[in-house]
């Protein structure tokens, strides 16, 4: 009885401590994360559209279906090589300062229609979304 | 890289390297970049097709401007089919579908221009001016084949137009039509239109272990009793060129082994029709070896998805009464890296 009378004094105090310290803030602008899975094969990425906001991190799981494949979003620092099939998949993140529209494409010579594995993501300001 | 061992019935077995393809490509700017394929078929060249050849398969700029709008100009893949702008080795067959040979005539690359895209929604385009095909090379076995210009001085008095929808909204599948229309009676004296055309239909479908894919093509050669009698007068060899011809397949692989070292293994299926004596001009009969059928079954093994080490044996029927169309055993190494 005694212990356990101990033991609820000591558990208010450490209440009562925990009650006094200042609360966590939480983050004014947590930043939000959106996954998207693409496939890539020759020649195509699916899918070949993706659609996130302004200040979103995109973060994008790409697995090939075949061959190593490269992707790159023009104008940014985002590039990966993707592993071949049956290899894990690689994941790059994406955060969009801007709207508008952001190119990518295959980044490693992957065969002849090479030049066709293309796709875009569109950045829209969060309020319009 | 295809490396191959060809047995074929009422012959003896070769051992040929089929093709040794060098890309390049190179980047001028985010916004223009060029694309190269040199080819060099059955490892040595000495003038004439039979013995090799050096192709020079791809040489264009792109010029992009916007997802749905780009330029492409110089040596194009003509975007027809499945296979033709799409013919990396580690795949089902040793050999490319006969379709792909008699109907469409791959590899077929001219020298031209144009635009492609995408609309959105998965769709996209292709649409090009390309240097015709030359009628005055047709024949009754290989089609319109013989007819490529392949951008070497090719006559271009009329243009021809080929394009290509596609659809690729659906992870795993690419499903599309194209068309190639062209003028071919350039080399006729005196002159007359041999108007070709060209529908195709395919898709292809993969996913996980399971591979489908499927095509069908039609040609349409008018003029086609004129031309014979002009060819005949020119070489005295009446070509016996139809005026349709008609093709299609469909395949069916699937990979029933998977292991992450050891590699993976698939067999397949494919049945294919590929007719070049169709239709015939008025005053013309069809040459019955030329209908022709075949069933295809094999396997593949991939040590490595970009190394694929092929076998398979073809059976091949036709329609004529007295001259047997051959079987093979075919075996193959291809690799791309």
């Amino acid at each position: 009885m005694v212990v356990l009378m101990r033991a609820l004094i000591a558990l208010s105090a450490c209440l009562a401590f925990v009650g006094a310290l200042p609360p966590v803030q939480a983050p004014e602008h947590e930043p939000q994360v959106q996954m998207v899975d693409v496939s890539a094969e020759r020649f195509t990425f699916t899918p070949s559209q993706i659609k996130t906001t302004v200040g979103t991190t995109l973060r994008i799981r790409l697995r090939s279906d075949d061959t190593t494949h490269g992707f790159r979003i023009v104008g940014t620092g985002a590039s990966i090589e993707i592993p071949k099939r049956g290899d894990d998949a690689a994941t790059v993140d994406f955060t969009p300062e801007h709207a508008g529209r952001y190119e990518f494409q295959c980044s490693k010579l992957c065969g002849a229609g090479h030049a066709f594995m293309r796709g875009v993501i569109v950045v829209k300001d969060a309020a319009e979304r | 890289m295809d490396f191959h061992y060809n047995n074929e019935q009422f012959a003896d077995g070769r051992l040929d390297f089929h093709r040794f393809v060098l890309l390049v490509t190179h980047r001028f700017s985010d916004r223009i970049r060029f694309v190269g394929e040199l080819e060099v078929e059955h490892a040595f060249v000495e003038g004439l097709e039979q013995s090799g050849e050096v192709e020079l398969e791809q040489a264009y700029v792109d010029f992009l401007f916007s997802r749905s709008f780009n330029i492409r100009a110089g040596m194009l893949l003509l975007p027809i089919g499945i296979i033709n702008q799409r013919h990396e080795p580690p795949t089902y067959g040793v050999e490319r579908p006969f379709f792909d040979t008699f109907i469409i005539p791959t590899t077929w690359f001219e020298a031209g221009a144009g635009v492609h895209g995408e609309l959105g929604g998965g769709w996209r385009y292709q649409a090009y001016v390309a240097a015709p095909l030359n009628a005055a090379k047709f024949n009754a076995d290989d089609g319109i084949r013989e007819g490529r210009q392949k951008g070497s001085e090719a006559n271009a008095s009329r243009l021809a137009t080929t394009g290509r929808l596609e659809y690729v909204g659906i992870r795993g599948l690419t499903a599309g039509a194209s068309f190639f229309v062209g003028d071919s009676g350039f080399e006729f004296r005196p002159r007359f239109d041999v108007p070709v055309k060209l529908f195709d239909l395919d898709a292809r479908y993969s996913r996980d272990r399971l591979e489908l894919r499927g095509a069908f093509g039609y040609i349409s050669v008018q003029n086609a009793g004129e031309l014979n009698d002009s060819a005949f007068r020119l070489s005295g060899v009446n070509p016996n060129v139809a005026s349709g011809m008609l093709g299609n397949y469909l395949e069916a692989g699937y990979r029933f082994f998977s292991s992450r070292r050891l590699g993976e293994v698939g067999a397949f299926v494919r049945h294919e029709v590929f007719d070049t004596q169709y239709r015939m001009p008025a005053g013309y009969l069809p040459l019955n070896e030329f209908n022709r059928q075949a069933w295809v079954v094999g396997a593949t093994y991939w040590p490595d998805p970009d190394i694929a080490l092929k076998v398979d044996y073809v059976v091949q029927r036709n329609r004529s009464t007295t001259l047997a169309s051959p079987n093979s055993f075919n075996v193959g190494l291809g690799w791309w890296f």
